[in-house]
C-alpha cells in the first residue's frame, strides 16, 4: 500500500520522531510509527531485536494537527528529523506554524505528508494541497504511484536537510491506497543527538522578515533544488515522432501507462511526468515543448496548476504549441480520474479507438441496475451513537421542535443520514460548537432566542472544540453541548486522545472535570445504554439556561473493552407474533385507519419510554372492537383525525360514546391505572371539523362491491343503526324501517340532554343516507310490516327493535295516583321533550340504582332546583348499575342516596306519598319518607308481541322453535337480545355481531364476531358495577396523557428499522429478525421496540454452534 | 500466466474483501506476476460497499474500468450486481447468496434484487458464471470469501492453482484463523455444485 511504502520510505531514510492526526486517506502511515513506537517501548522485544529498536522512533497522535506541525518543527530545530502526517483538510489547521517557520529555519529534515482526496470519499472537501507549495514557498513532491512515493520520501528528507525548509510529499487516495510491488532499502538506524544552537533566525520579528522573505525564494533557486527537479521529471513514454506530448503528474501517470503503453498509438506519444511540482520544473518543461509536439496534453486531477504553469511558460519562451488542459473532452477540476475517462480523453486526443473490441459490454443490464438497492454507510449495530441518537429523538421530537442540532465531523456524523437524521449541520472540524453558539447569538439578537444543540465527539472536542466551548463559556452562550464519548477517535481506526489515552505513557484528562472546571454549571455523564435516566438528563440540559454540556459515554464496540461482552449464554431474539402483527383482528382486510408513519411509531416508543402508566390495549374488551392503542396512539402523535377515524374504523358514534359509553375498556381488574379512553373520545369528536367530515365512511361505502344482496333492519336504534353502517361499507343494500318519525331510537328520548349531545348524534346517524342506506320511518312492526314479509322480501332482516315498555312495580301502580308517579322512561321522555312539570320544593323518590334512575333523578333536580330527590336502591353503595360519574354528579348536584334499601310498603294520604324504606339486608324498617312525586327505574321490556316471543342462538339468529323452522334469516341486536336495556355500546355491539350473523350467511364471510367476548361479558354482567374512582383527565388532556403507554403490536409498526435502524435488525417477509453475526448484544433494541416484542432468549433455548 | 488480468472482488463491509485480496497479492508475488491494487473503503466498517480491483501483469493497474473486469469475485449478491457495468462478454463470475440486506431494503424503500434471476442472466452473457446458492452450514460466514476463493481456483481462467494459494494463506493468514482457513479453502476447493443458480 502506497502508505506502507511512505512509511518504510521514512524509517530508512532515518526518522527520529512522526508527528500526526488521523485522517483518511493519509491514517495507515500513522499507524504504523504508532505500531513501531509501541513495538519499540516492550522490554522484550528490546532484547529480542536490538537490531530493530536501536534507532527509537518517537511517535505520538496530537491533538490537532497545528500542535502535530508545530512539535514536528520543534523536534527538527531540536535537531531530529521528523515527519508530519495528516489529511489535505489537516493542512487548514497546521498552516500557521508552516507560513512562519519557512522564513525561519528548521534544523534536521521535517517532511510533512499531505494526503489528499479527489472525489472526497472520505473528506468534506477535495481541496488541492499543491497549492501550500507557492503559498508557503516549500517543495512539493506529487508520487503517481506507491513506488515513487517510496522514491520520493527519501529524496524529500535529504532536499529537506539541505535546504534547512519542510518538503511537503503530497499524495492523493489513489496512490495511498493502491497497492503495488515496492522494493525495500536499508533501514538507516543512525541516531541524532538532540541539540540547540541560539541561532538569531529563532526569533521570528518584523525586523528581519523582509529579507528573510527573499533567502526563502532563494533557497527554491538553489542547486539543491535544480537537480531534484531534473531527477523528479521523467520521460516514461518515448516516440522519435514527437507529434503528441504527454504532461503528467500524480495518479494520471499511472492511468496513462496502462492505457497507452501497448496501444496503437504510443509510437506517436512522449510523457513526461513530473514528480516535484514545487518549484516548478521551467528548464524540463522548456526543453520538452520544444521537441516540437503538434499538440500537449496536461493530465493532473482537481486544480490546473501545472497547466497554467504550462501556459505562462510557453508563453514567455515564446513556444508555438496547442495546449490541452482543463475543459478538454472529459477534463475537468472536480473529482477523481478514472480509466473510463481517460480513455475518453486519449482517444479524443490521439484519434485513435483504446477500448478493446474483444470485451463487450454486457447487454440489458439496466433491468438490473435501475432497481438496484442504494447500501448507504450506517452506525455499526451496537453502536453507542445510535444509542444517544435514538435517545436523542425521543427526548427532542423534531416534528415538534424548532431545536437546531449542530453536528459535526466523524462518525457520529452518520446520524444526519436516515433513519436517524438528528443533525441540521456538518461543517468542519470542531465547527458544532461555534455554529451552535453563532445560531444562539444570531437568534438572541432578533429577541428570538433558544437553545441551540451541539453534538460533537470526543476525538472533535480536543482537537478543536475544546477553544470553542470555551468562547461559549466566555460570552455566556444558551447552548446544550453533547459530546459522543465513545472513548477513541473512530472513524479513522481508534486512535486514542487526551480523553481516552488507553496507555499508561499519556495522562489522561478527565473530561467532566475538565468542563466544570471551565465554569459550566451542567455537566453530566450518561451513560445512553439506560435510555430512561439519560432522558431525564437530556431534558433537564435542555431546560437549563446557559452551557450545558452532557457528556454520552460509552466504549465504541471495537475496542477491546467490548471485545468479551458478548455473552455466550444468551441472545437476542424477536417474537415474531408481536412483531409488526395486529392483536385486534383477525381478518386483516378490516379497514384499519391508523397512519403508518415513522414519527408515529417515535411517539409509541416514547411512551413506552416515559410514562408512568403503561398498560395494554385491550381492544377485547371494547365490544365494538375498536382498536384502543391505535385511537390512543394516533391522539399522542396529535393526529386526531386518524383518531376519530379509527373509532369510524369500527362504528358511527364516536361522540355519542364520547359522552355516555359506560367505557368497559377501561375495567381492568385489579388495575387503578385507566387510560381514560372515553374522555379522549369526548375530547377528539369535539374538534368540529374532524366530526363533520364522515368523507372518508361515505367513500368506504360507495366504493365497496356490491354484494346485490338486500337486508331489512327493524329499528334504527343505535343496534340497528350500526348493524346497517356495517353493512353498507359491505356492500350491502340496507333498508331500515323506524316507528318514529325519525332515527336514534332509545338514545333520543331516555338519556337526558344534559348528558350528551343530542344534536351530534342525530348528525352521526343521518350519515348513513350518505352512505346509501334508506330509511322508512312511521313504519312500525306488527302495524305496517310483518316479519314474515320482511323475511320474504329481503335477503336478510335484522330486528332491532329495543325494549321500550318499562316495567313497574304494582305496590306503587296500585296505591298512588297516575299523576303521582311515572316510570323512568316516560318521565325522561317527557323531560327531554320540556313537557314535564313539578312544583318548585317537591320531593321526588326515585326506585332504581340503573342509569335511568340516576338520569331521572338529575332530570328532576334540574327540572326545579329547590326539589328534594331521593334515590333508594337495593345495589350497595358503589355497586351501582350506573356509571360511577353519574352518581357521583348526582350527588354533587345534592341528591341523596339510599343504598342497600327498598321500598317496603307505600300509601298516600293528605296528597302526600308515604313511603317505607327498609333495609336490603335485614329488611327492617329504616325510615319513612314523605314525598310528591314516584319515579320507578326497574328496567324496560319489549314493546312488540313478536319480539317477547323471541329467544336466541349464539348468533343472534331468531329461531321460534327448537327446530329453527321458521326466519332463518332473521337476526335480532340489541336491548330484546339483553333482556334489558344493555348500554349504548352494547347495543352498537350487538347491531355488528348482527351484521357479521348476515354477512356469514349471505356470503359465507368466515371469521366470528371479534367483539364477541366483550359483548358477552356485558350480556353476562350487563350493567358491570364501577367503582367510583377520581377522574384522572380533566383539563389539559393532551399533556396529562404522556404519562400513559397505551401499548400493543401493531402491523402498522415499523418503529426500530425507521427510526433506529441497527444493521443487525434486518426485516424478512414483514418480521424483523436479527442478525447474529452482527448482533454485539447490545440489548437497547429491547427497550426500542415499541410492542415488546424484542427479548432475551438463554441457554436452554439455543442451538449449538457447530460451524468452523 | 500469459496476459494481463484484472480481478475484483466485491462486497459489504466486514466480509474480508480486503483479507481475501491480500491472499491473492501474496499468491502473484510468489508466482512473480507484476501485481497492483486499488481499494475503495471509506466507510466499510461502517456497512458500506467494499470493492477491492487487482491488476496482475505489466503496466496493469488495480484501477477497474467499464467493461474492464475478467475476473468478479462476489461475496454479496446485490454488491455483486453493482459491479454489472464493469463486466464483459469474457468475464467470469463466481459470487456466493450470502445477503447483507441494506437498510433501504429493510425500511421497504427498495426491494432485494432477484439473485436467482440474476444467476440465469449472467449465465448467458459471461464466459463462465459458478453460483453459490448455499453455503455449506459447517462454514461459518466469516469464511465465506476463502471458501470462494478456494472454489474458484476450478475456474477456467483463474490465473494461480490451488496449491500457490494456500502458500499465500499461510502466508498472509496468522493466528486463529489460519487453520480455519485453510479448511475453508480446501473444502471450496473441493465443492460440487448442487444445482445450478435458483
Amino acid at each position: 500500500m502506497g502508505n506502507e511504502g511512505i512509511a518504510r520510505a521514512a524509517i530508512e531514510a532515518g526518522v527520529d520522531g512522526v508527528f500526526a492526526y488521523p485522517g483518511t486517506p493519509s491514517t495507515e502511515i500513522s499507524e504504523i510509527f504508532n505500531h513501531v513506537n509501541s513495538f519499540q517501548s516492550q522490554q522484550a522485544n528490546i532484547e529480542q531485536y536490538p537490531e530493530l529498536t536501536r534507532h527509537n522512533i518517537y511517535f505520538e497522535f496530537s491533538i490537532n494537527e497545528k500542535i502535530a506541525l508545530e512539535k514536528a518543527i520543534a523536534y527538527s530545530i531540536g535537531n531530529r528529523s521528523s515527519m508530519c502526517v495528516m489529511k489535505n483538510v489537516g493542512m487548514n489547521v497546521a498552516c500557521d506554524p508552516l507560513m512562519s517557520v519557512t522564513y525561519q529555519t528548521i534544523i534536521a529534515p521535517l517532511v510533512i505528508v499531505v494526503c489528499d482526496d479527489p472525489g472526497c470519499h472520505s473528506s468534506s472537501n477535495e481541496q488541492d494541497s499543491r497549492y501550500w507549495g507557492p503559498m508557503a514557498s516549500v517543495p512539493v513532491f506529487n508520487p503517481a504511484t506507491p513506488a515513487d512515493a517510496f522514491v520520493m520520501i527519501k529524496e524529500a528528507f535529504v532536499l529537506s536537510g539541505k535546504i534547512k525548509l519542510p518538503v511537503i510529499v503530497r499524495t492523493t487516495t489513489r496512490v495511498s491506497h493502491t497497492r503495488g510491488v515496492v522494493t525495500y532499502g536499508a533501514i538507516n538506524a543512525e541516531n541524532h543527538e538532540a541539540a540547540f544552537d541560539r541561532l538569531p533566525e529563532h526569533i521570528n520579528i518584523p525586523a528581519r522578515t523582509a529579507t528573510a522573505h527573499r533567502r526563502l525564494l532563494d533557497k527554491l533557486k538553489s542547486e539543491n533544488v535544480l537537480s531534484y527537479l531534473a531527477l523528479n521529471s521523467r520521460i516514461v513514454m518515448q516516440s522519435d515522432a514527437p507529434e503528441l506530448g504527454i504532461i503528467s503528474s500524480g495518479v494520471s501517470t499511472t492511468y496513462a501507462i496502462e492505457l497507452l503503453s501497448g496501444s496503437a498509438c504510443a509510437d506517436h506519444i512522449t510523457l513526461i511526468d513530473l514528480g516535484l511540482i514545487h518549484p516548478f520544473p521551467e528548464q524540463e518543461v522548456i526543453a520538452f515543448l520544444k521537441r516540437g509536439f503538434k499538440k500537449v496534453l496536461i493530465l493532473e486531477e482537481l486544480d490546473p496548476i501545472i497547466e497554467n504553469a504550462v501556459r505562462v511558460i510557453s508563453q514567455q519562451n515564446n513556444i508555438q504549441v496547442d495546449i490541452y488542459g482543463k475543459g478538454f473532452s472529459e477534463l475537468v477540476s472536480t473529482g477523481e480520474f478514472s480509466i473510463d475517462l481517460l480513455t475518453k480523453v486519449f482517444e479524443d486526443f490521439t484519434g485513435s479507438v483504446l477500448r478493446k473490441t474483444e470485451r463487450l459490454p454486457l447487454t440489458n443490464t439496466s433491468q438490473f441496475l435501475d432497481k438496484l438497492p442504494p447500501r448507504p454507510p450506517t452506525l455499526c449495530a451496537g453502536c453507542p451513537h445510535r444509542a444517544t441518537f435514538y435517545l436523542l429523538k425521543l427526548a427532542i421530537p423534531r416534528e415538534q421542535s424548532e431545536l437546531i442540532m449542530c453536528g459535526d465531523i466523524g462518525c457520529f456524523g452518520l446520524g444526519a443520514l436516515p433513519p436517524l437524521r438528528m443533525i441540521d449541520t456538518i461543517n468542519h472540524m470542531g465547527m458544532s460548537i461555534s455554529m451552535a453558539q453563532g445560531l444562539y447569538e444570531s437568534f438572541n439578537d432578533s429577541g428570538k432566542s433558544k437553545k441551540v444543540v451541539a453534538l460533537l465527539g470526543d476525538g472533535t472536542f480536543f482537537h478543536s472544540g475544546l477553544t470553542s466551548l470555551v468562547n461559549a463559556v466566555y460570552t455566556r452562550a444558551n447552548i446544550l453541548v453533547i459530546i459522543f464519548d465513545n472513548r477513541t477517535i473512530g472513524m479513522t481506526g481508534h486512535q486514542s486522545h487526551p480523553g481516552a489515552s488507553r496507555a499508561s505513557k499519556y495522562h489522561e484528562i478527565d473530561l467532566p472535570n475538565l468542563l466544570r472546571g471551565l465554569g459550566i454549571e451542567f455537566v453530566e455523564t450518561i451513560n445512553p445504554y439506560n435510555i430512561r435516566e439519560s432522558f431525564d438528563k437530556v431534558n433537564s440540559g435542555l431546560l437549563f439556561n446557559g452551557v450545558s454540556v452532557i457528556v454520552s459515554r460509552a466504549p465504541c464496540i471495537f475496542l477491546p473493552d467490548l471485545s468479551d461482552h458478548k455473552a455466550r449464554n444468551k441472545k437476542i431474539a424477536v417474537d415474531p407474533s408481536l412483531c409488526n402483527s395486529c392483536a385486534n383482528h383477525e381478518d386483516i382486510d378490516l379497514s384499519c385507519s391508523r397512519c403508518y408513519a415513522p414519527k408515529n411509531n417515535l411517539s409509541r416508543a416514547r411512551a413506552r419510554l416515559i410514562a408512568d402508566v403503561s398498560v395494554p390495549g385491550n381492544e377485547e374488551l371494547c365490544p365494538a372492537n375498536i382498536c384502543n392503542h391505535g385511537f390512543f396512539n394516533s391522539i399522542l402523535e396529535g393526529d386526531y383525525k386518524a383518531a376519530i377515524e379509527i373509532v369510524r374504523d369500527k362504528m358511527l358514534f364516536a361522540r355519542t360514546c364520547g359522552d355516555v359509553c359506560h367505557r368497559p375498556c377501561e375495567l381492568f381488574a385489579n388495575n387503578t391505572n385507566v387510560v381514560p379512553i372515553k374522555k379522549l373520545k369526548h375530547m377528539v369528536s369535539s374538534v368540529d371539523e374532524n366530526f363533520r367530515d364522515f368523507s372518508i365512511p361515505i367513500k368506504r361505502a360507495l366504493d365497496s362491491v356490491k354484494k346485490n344482496k338486500s337486508v331489512a333492519i327493524v329499528g334504527a336504534g343505535p343496534a340497528g343503526l350500526s348493524a346497517a353502517y356495517d353493512l353498507v361499507q359491505n356492500g350491502y343494500s340496507v333498508t331500515v324501517f323506524e316507528k318514529e318519525h325519525k332515527a336514534g331510537g332509545m338514545v333520543t328520548f331516555a338519556i337526558p340532554e344534559f348528558r350528551m349531545d343530542k344534536a351530534g348524534y342525530d348528525f352521526e346517524a343521518m350519515q348513513l343516507e350518505q352512505m346509501g342506506v334508506q330509511f322508512h320511518f312511521n313504519a312500525a312492526l306488527g302495524k305496517d310490516l310483518t316479519l314474515d314479509q320482511l323475511s320474504n322480501d329481503y335477503d336478510s332482516v335484522i330486528l332491532a327493535i329495543g325494549t321500550n315498555k318499562a316495567k313497574t312495580l304494582n305496590l306503587i301502580d296500585r296505591n298512588i295516583p297516575a299523576n303521582r308517579r311515572s316510570d323512568a322512561l316516560a318521565f325522561l321522555k317527557s323531560f327531554n321533550e320540556g313537557e314535564k312539570k313539578l312544583n318548585d320544593g317537591d320531593v321526588v323518590l326515585v326506585i332504581g340504582g340503573g342509569n335511568s334512575a340516576i338520569d331521572a333523578a338529575r332530570s328532576a333536580k334540574r327540572l326545579c332546583p329547590d326539589n328534594t330527590v331521593i334515590v333508594t336502591c337495593i345495589e350497595e353503595e358503589g355497586s351501582m348499575p350506573a356509571f360511577a360519574e353519574e352518581v357521583m354528579h348526582a350527588r354533587a348536584e345534592g341528591i341523596e342516596f339510599n343504598c342497600s334499601s327498598f321500598v317496603g310498603a307505600c300509601m298516600f294520604s293528605e296528597n302526600r306519598i308515604v313511603a317505607s324504606i327498609n333495609s336490603f339486608e335485614s329488611k327492617v324498617l329504616l325510615k319513612d319518607i314523605h314525598c310528591d312525586h314516584i319515579i320507578t327505574a326497574i328496567g324496560q321490556t319489549a314493546e312488540s308481541g313478536i319480539a317477547e316471543q323471541l329467544s336466541k342462538d349464539d348468533s343472534l339468529r331468531i329461531n321460534t322453535d327448537n327446530n329453527y323452522s321458521g326466519y332463518k334469516n332473521v337476526f335480532a341486536a340489541g336491548d330484546i337480545c339483553a333482556g334489558n336495556n344493555m348500554s349504548v355500546i352494547g347495543a352498537i355491539a350487538s347491531g355488528k355481531k348482527a351484521a357479521i350473523g348476515v354477512r356469514k350467511l349471505l356470503e359465507g364471510y368466515k371469521f366470528d364476531y371479534e367483539g364477541d367476548f366483550a359483548l358477552d361479558r356485558l350480556n353476562r354482567n350487563p350493567m358491570p358495577s364501577i367503582k367510583l374512582r377520581e377522574t384522572i383527565i380533566d383539563n389539559n388532556i393532551r399533556q396529562e396523557i404522556e404519562q400513559y403507554n397505551l401499548f400493543q403490536s401493531c402491523r402498522k409498526c415499523n418503529h426500530c428499522i425507521d427510526n433506529f435502524g441497527c444493521p443487525a435488525m434486518v426485516k424478512v417477509d414483514g418480521k424483523v429478525q436479527i442478525d447474529m453475526n452482527r448482533c454485539t448484544q447490545c440489548g437497547l433494541c429491547i427497550d426500542v421496540c415499541p410492542n415488546k416484542a424484542i427479548k432475551w432468549v438463554y441457554e436452554n433455548e439455543l442451538e449449538p454452534v457447530t460451524a468452523i | 500466466m500469459n496476459r494481463n488480468m484484472k480481478i475484483l472482488v466485491a462486497g459489504v463491509g466486514g466480509q474480508g474483501i480486503v483479507y481475501l485480496t491480500n491472499i491473492i497479492v501474496e499468491a502473484a508475488m510468489l508466482s512473480d506476476v507484476p501485481v497492483s491494487v486499488s481499494e475503495i473503503h471509506g466507510l466499510s466498517q461502517r456497512g458500506g460497499v467494499v470493492t477491492s480491483g487487482i491488476g496482475l501483469g505489466t503496466n496493469c493497474t488495480g484501477f477497474i474500468g467499464l467493461a474492464g473486469v475478467d475476473l468478479l469475485i462476489g461475496l454479496e449478491p446485490l454488491e455483486t450486481q453493482r459491479c454489472l457495468p464493469y463486466l464483459h462478454n469474457n468475464s467470469s463470475v463466481i459470487f456466493g447468496n450470502y445477503r447483507v440486506q441494506p437498510y433501504s431494503v429493510n425500511a421497504q424503500m427498495a426491494a432485494y434484487p432477484d439473485v436467482g434471476l440474476f444467476g440465469k442472466y449472467l449465465e448467458q452473457q459471461c464466459r463462465e458464471v459458478v453460483f453459490i446458492n448455499q453455503f455449506p452450514e459447517s462454514i461459518n460466514s466469516v469464511l465465506y470469501n476463502i471458501f470462494l476463493l478456494g472454489r474458484a481456483t476450478r475456474m477456467k481462467d483463474f490465473p494461480f492453482g490451488a496449491g500457490i494459494l494456500e502458500e499465500a494463506i499461510n502466508n498472509v493468514v496468522t493466528g486463529y484463523y489460519k487453520e480455519k482457513s485453510l479448511m475453508a479453502f480446501q473444502l471450496g476447493v473441493a465443492f460440487e455444485m448442487n444445482g445450478q443458480p435458483a
